[in-house]
């Protein structure tokens, strides 16, 4: 946590399961723990922290892809998958794409406060492959994923599938051939991989989010080795989503989204009320963070067919936004006893007593809710749910040379 | 071509940058106890129980107790600023 001496007493998970009894019984031993550890007990994460400081900057390795593969797989350095050597000379050619000093601290990471610099930003999207042109576009994520409101800290220790999509807008998309059209977040287009990867890269070294370690996913998800695509602005009727964040469309940027996956919508849906209709009861799922905590921003990636629809009903993004808030709400009686107690219990600040008629909104407000065009032809729109305690970040994409 | 290869390490030297060393304590007689509630499933009933411990048997003056509205998030400002003013030791939950 950041904390190389943090005293830690242990009791065991899963604690939400205990009855009362069992909870009495196992405070004994915690206080006891508590007393020992707060009056000097040295914590059992701290010598972990403390080697981690012993280790260099460059490790000599045989000249091989197999022993350097080896090397990184055994230091937990990659990501399960090959690596490219991140060699002084490949990194420096990188380097040389941004304006950004290498040793400047683009951000602190959670859930281990590892600094994040230009160099070892550098470092990671080398190993993921990355051409040299991309860094500005993963520096510019990395910014934007550390801003407090995108909730970093949980969605890197969660037990929770969250993944971190990026969403790429803007004439940069063009000039590194991204794919924003058939199967654009499929795999086949170099930049949507290996940025995506990249930034996973840099998330679990710097961040030092390991699996089992302080990543706690239970399943995670495919999402987590990579998960990137552009806007398909020519498709959309809309202005681009950095546009939409304040920005010109000469600049290009970079969102960041707490995701927990993607659901196909499927619907033949020829006019723009049926197909919010047909979204908007997609949307609902009792089991969905986004509507037990209220505090996330789902996400529709819209088909260049489906926003043809749209196009032809003169509807703007805001209003769309707006009819799927309101018509996706999902009656509290769709939630299991146990869930409808803990939401009672979650949510009684923002929305009083909770009965099996209130209505839950998916978010905060229709603004919250994402919609980009995106994808190739086809009858197919994407849900994309939230962490559910997030918030989406756009972050301009500057200092390229 | 040599035998060897430099290659650079993807992980930060650990630094604990801006982070406030924790103090220890000598003893737990008379002091206050701050515990930040998690607000995830049975935490409640642990602070009750780790209170009533804390204050019976190992000499706490008293404790105060603050609570999470969701897990996933940090503590409102002004309860850790509260915490930090009045407080010798806080105690709070991570996982589940």
């Amino acid at each position: 946590m950041g904390y190389a001496d943090l005293p830690i007493a242990v009791v065991p998970h899963p604690f939400g399961a205990h009855s009362r009894e069992r909870i009495r019984a196992l405070a004994e031993q915690c206080a006891n723990d508590i007393a020992k550890l707060a009056c000097g007990a040295t914590a059992q994460g701290a010598q972990g922290a403390a080697t981690s400081a012993e280790q260099t900057r460059e490790v000599e390795v045989a000249h091989d892809l197999d022993s350097i593969n080896l090397l990184f797989r055994e230091r937990r350095w990659a990501d399960g998958l090959p690596i490219v050597p991140p060699t002084s000379e490949r990194v420096q050619r990188m380097l040389r794409h941004t304006t950004r000093p290498p040793q400047e601290v683009i951000a602190t990471l959670p859930p281990g406060f590892g600094a994040a610099t230009t160099e070892l930003i550098a470092v990671n999207a080398v190993m993921a492959g990355c051409d040299p042109e991309y860094l500005p576009l993963l520096i510019a994520a990395i910014e934007a994923a550390a801003a407090p409101e995108f909730n970093l800290q949980a969605i890197q220790a969660t037990t929770n599938p969250a993944a971190v999509w990026l969403i790429v807008s803007g004439p940069i998309v063009q000039r590194l051939g991204m794919n924003a059209g058939v199967n654009c977040l499929g795999q086949g287009n170099w930049a949507n991989a290996t940025l995506g990867r990249a930034l996973r890269l840099v998330l679990q070294n710097v961040g030092r989010a390991l699996p089992g370690d302080m990543d706690l996913a239970t399943h995670g998800q495919p999402g987590k080795y990579l998960f990137c695509c552009p806007e398909n602005e020519a498709a959309s009727p809309w202005e681009p989503l950095h546009v939409e964040h304040g920005y010109t469309r000469e600049q290009s940027a970079v969102t960041v989204v707490g995701a927990e996956g993607t659901v196909n919508m499927n619907t033949q849906a020829k006019d723009a009320n049926e197909l919010i209709q047909a979204f908007a009861l997609s949307m609902p799922r009792p089991t969905a963070n986004d509507y037990r905590f209220g505090r996330g921003g789902p996400w529709i990636i819209i088909s260049p067919e489906h926003a043809e629809c749209f196009r032809a009903a003169g509807l703007n993004k805001a209003q769309v936004k707006q009819r799927l808030w309101n018509e996706s709400k999902m009656p509290a009686r769709l939630l299991v006893p146990a869930d409808m107690r803990h939401i009672q219990d979650l949510r009684r600040s923002d929305l009083g007593t909770v009965t099996p008629d209130t209505l839950l909104a998916i978010c905060r407000a229709p603004e919250d809710l994402g919609i980009i065009v995106a994808g190739g032809p086809g009858t197919h729109s994407v849900y994309v749910s939230s962490f559910g305690v997030t918030r989406a970040v756009t972050r301009e994409i500057t200092g390229a040379i | 071509m040599s035998a060897t290869i430099r290659v650079l390490d993807p992980t930060p030297p650990y630094a604990p940058e801006g982070k406030q060393q924790r103090r220890t304590l000598d003893h737990l007689q008379g002091k206050v106890v701050g515990f930040i509630d998690n607000s995830k499933p049975n935490f409640d009933y642990l602070v009750e129980d780790l209170s009533e411990l804390l204050l019976s048997k190992h000499g706490v003056k008293s404790v105060v107790k603050r609570r999470k509205r969701i897990a996933t998030m940090p503590a409102a400002d002004d309860v850790i600023k509260e915490l930090a003013g009045q407080c010798d030791l806080i105690i709070t939950g991570s996982g589940d």
